[in-house]
């Protein structure tokens, strides 16, 4: 990589995108989306890193995305599966248990009515978020970076919402008529009161669960045709066959996917904004000190894709290096997502300022109270773990130092994971536990059924997770693909003089 | 009818586009791409119309909402009455989420099962997976397909050789 020379233009018959240090070359970047068939002015300084490194072409993209499926199972891989099946089997055992002697197993009580069952639907929702953020919000927005990570992203959200319904499920106590919420013709002749919080939430749920699973196939069915048609063995292609649907590349289905694709993430981006809005409602719509606030909404929103990035990278990281992505999802991917969380994590501290402000503020003495509680009552540590985790983390983003080290990326990752479950915590536990009468206070502490289901949860989410990286491939090869040609293209209109757009 | 794919491999998309359009002025219509990521310029290479996925999504989401407001105007003030928090049974502000969702539920399954429709899919089978190279085209290979009654097809290799094809291929259409 020694000649110099215009980082806009590439060798006529070189290698597309051709350089592989993060450093040189390679800035021009058209803004170009699907199915607009216009590429604008390629040369951006603010991309100064390539999307794409190594330089590969059709054939070798294909070789690398679906080397992951191919291979034969790595032994990390079931030594990752064995602990989460097992934690599986905890969930089930926990969630067999609950249902039999019913939540009075739980912590739960009375003023603290609301505890595991809510945070941690809270918090697997949000951490869903950042998969439609990624997959929808950035595709609208042209920002071809997402075409590397958005696949792994839908998939987390997909298993997050799997996690996050069994909590509300399970908490009705009698979880096998959970269909009573449903608006159904029945017996008993009544309906499910839409005045009430609760059922916004499972209208929102169950599109959101909907959305995000049919628009993760339709970007997946050309990517399992080309598993279909690039796989040695007649099972593979049998089994790959049937879940391709009989694609067959078509221009003419082409046509009608690009239009469909862009759609569902048009519809995906107000959905995913409304569900976390819908979710804050059941708190906002209350009149309890630490919950009657409008900022609930924007803050919760901020905080669930501030929660969804962090575990995209807490997950990445390991997943590019075990499976030797790091071509596609180069240390940009990963630059780029920590500047979000450092802007996202701002909005939170923000809420957290706002929410104090206004506890101070309103004159109101409950919540004045219930704000004080939190600094210095009897969870006060929590509090301030999480601001440590929520405000003071993500502030060493402003270094590109750590912004582009994988180590300190992942710690921080880490600890924001952390930092937002405390944050769901302190909101629903530590509102509730001292009521308005100090006759009614109580504390709250989890039983071993609590725990146990939420840590099994996490065995599930893994679980999932792991079968996803192990049948299908974590990179969407022909959007990497279709990327490959419109960089290849921006090139030699650049190098041609051309006008972009 | 019976008839016959006839499948050319093209080395890049304008050397494709340039066959379709050849193909095209010749008089045949039923013409295909096949590539592993959508083509930039086949709906005019083609002669594609506007995809109609756009008009299902809105009377998807429309359906949606009124259907979501209707029920639950009727649930809630009509059929089964209830009265909470000295709120009116028919409660415009409270009704909003539920419309928004139900509309944006419609119009995602719309949009899906109406490209399904348009797509033809799912269908397992297709005269063209009998070619063995033409599996190429989902990895990384561009292929055009023309459909048309048999005997004609000699003519069309021979255009397609000349417009610069790699390999050209026909396949009996026995549906």
């Amino acid at each position: 990589m020694a000649e110099p020379r215009d980082p806009n233009q590439l060798p006529p018959d070189g290698p597309p995108t051709a350089t592989a240090t993060p450093d040189e070359g390679n800035a021009g970047l058209p803004s170009a989306r699907v199915g607009t068939g216009e590429l604008h002015a390629p040369h951006d300084p603010l991309e100064p890193v390539p999307i794409l490194a190594g330089g590969h072409d059709d054939t070798s993209l294909t070789q690398v995305l679906f080397d992951q499926v191919w291979r034969k199972t790595p032994r990390g891989w079931w030594m990752l599966l064995l602990p989460c099946l097992a934690l599986t089997g905890l969930l089930v055992f926990a969630l067999g248990y609950t249902a039999v002697y019913g939540i009075g197993t739980w912590g739960n009580n009375i003023p603290v009515g609301w505890a595991f069952g809510i945070i941690n639907l809270v918090w697997w929702i949000g951490i869903g978020h950042a998969g439609t953020l990624i997959s929808a919000i950035l595709l609208l927005f042209q920002q071809q970076w997402r075409t590397s990570i958005n696949r792994f992203a839908e998939a987390m959200t997909l298993f997050a919402v799997v996690n996050a319904g069994l909590f509300p499920i399970f908490h009705l106590g009698r979880p096998w008529f959970a269909y009573w919420l449903a608006p159904y013709p029945n017996t008993m002749r009544i309906w499910p009161q839409f005045k009430s919080a609760l059922t916004w939430d499972l209208f929102a749920i169950s599109t959101y669960l909907t959305t995000s699973f049919l628009f993760w196939y339709l970007g997946l069915v050309p990517d399992l045709a080309a598993l279909r048609d690039a796989s040695t063995t007649r099972t593979r292609r049998i089994v790959y066959g049937i879940f391709a649907l009989g694609w067959r590349g078509s221009s003419r289905h082409w046509h009608h996917w690009s239009i469909a694709y862009l759609l569902l993430a048009g519809l995906s981006t107000p959905l995913v904004l409304s569900v976390h809005s819908v979710i804050s409602f059941d708190f906002a719509t209350s009149v309890l000190p630490g919950w009657h606030a409008t900022i609930f909404p924007p803050y919760f929103v901020a905080g669930a894709v501030f929660s969804g990035f962090a575990m995209v990278v807490t997950l990445i990281i390991p997943a590019r290096r075990v499976f030797g992505l790091k071509e596609v999802i180069t240390i940009r991917h990963l630059e780029n997502m920590n500047k979000v969380m450092l802007a996202t994590g701002l909005i939170v501290a923000y809420g957290y300022s706002m929410e104090n402000f206004i506890a101070w503020y309103n004159g109101n003495g409950y919540e004045a109270f219930a704000f004080a509680n939190r600094w210095v009552g009897p969870y006060a540590p929590f509090y301030w773990l999480m601001i440590f985790c929520n405000v003071v983390t993500p502030q060493i983003f402003w270094s590109k130092r750590a912004r582009t080290s994988i180590w300190t990326m992942w710690i921080a990752s880490i600890l924001i994971n952390i930092g937002m479950w405390l944050e769901r915590f302190i909101i629903i536990v530590v509102s509730l536990h001292r009521d308005f009468l100090p006759s009614s206070w109580a504390m709250y502490r989890p039983t071993w059924v609590d725990i146990s289901i939420y840590v099994g949860t996490l065995g599930l989410f893994g679980t999932l997770f792991l079968l996803f990286l192990r049948f299908v491939p974590a990179v969407a090869a022909s959007e990497v693909k279709e990327l490959r040609h419109e960089l290849h293209e921006a090139a030699h209109h650049e190098a041609a003089g051309g006008h972009g757009g | 009818m019976t008839g016959v794919y006839v499948l050319a491999q093209f080395a890049d998309s304008d050397a494709l586009f340039a066959a379709a359009r050849r193909l095209r002025e010749e008089g045949f219509q039923d013409l295909d791409a096949h590539s592993p990521y959508p083509l930039h310029g086949a709906a005019e290479a083609l002669g594609l119309r506007r995809s109609r996925v756009p008009l299902f999504v809105l009377i998807g989401g429309l359906t949606g909402v009124a259907l979501g407001y209707l029920m639950q105007w009727w649930m809630n003030a009509v059929d089964y009455p209830i009265i909470v928090g000295g709120r009116p049974t028919h409660s415009p502000p409270s009704n909003i989420p539920i419309t928004f969702e139900t509309g944006i539920l419609l119009a995602v399954l719309s949009a899906f099962f109406g490209a399904m429709a348009l797509f033809g899919l799912p269908r397992p089978y297709h005269p063209v997976f009998r070619v063995d190279a033409f599996r190429r085209a989902s990895v990384d290979e561009l292929w055009l397909s023309v459909r048309l009654a048999k005997g004609k097809d000699d003519a069309v290799s021979q255009i397609l050789t000349d417009q610069g094809a790699l390999q050209v291929t026909s396949v009996e259409d026995d549906e």
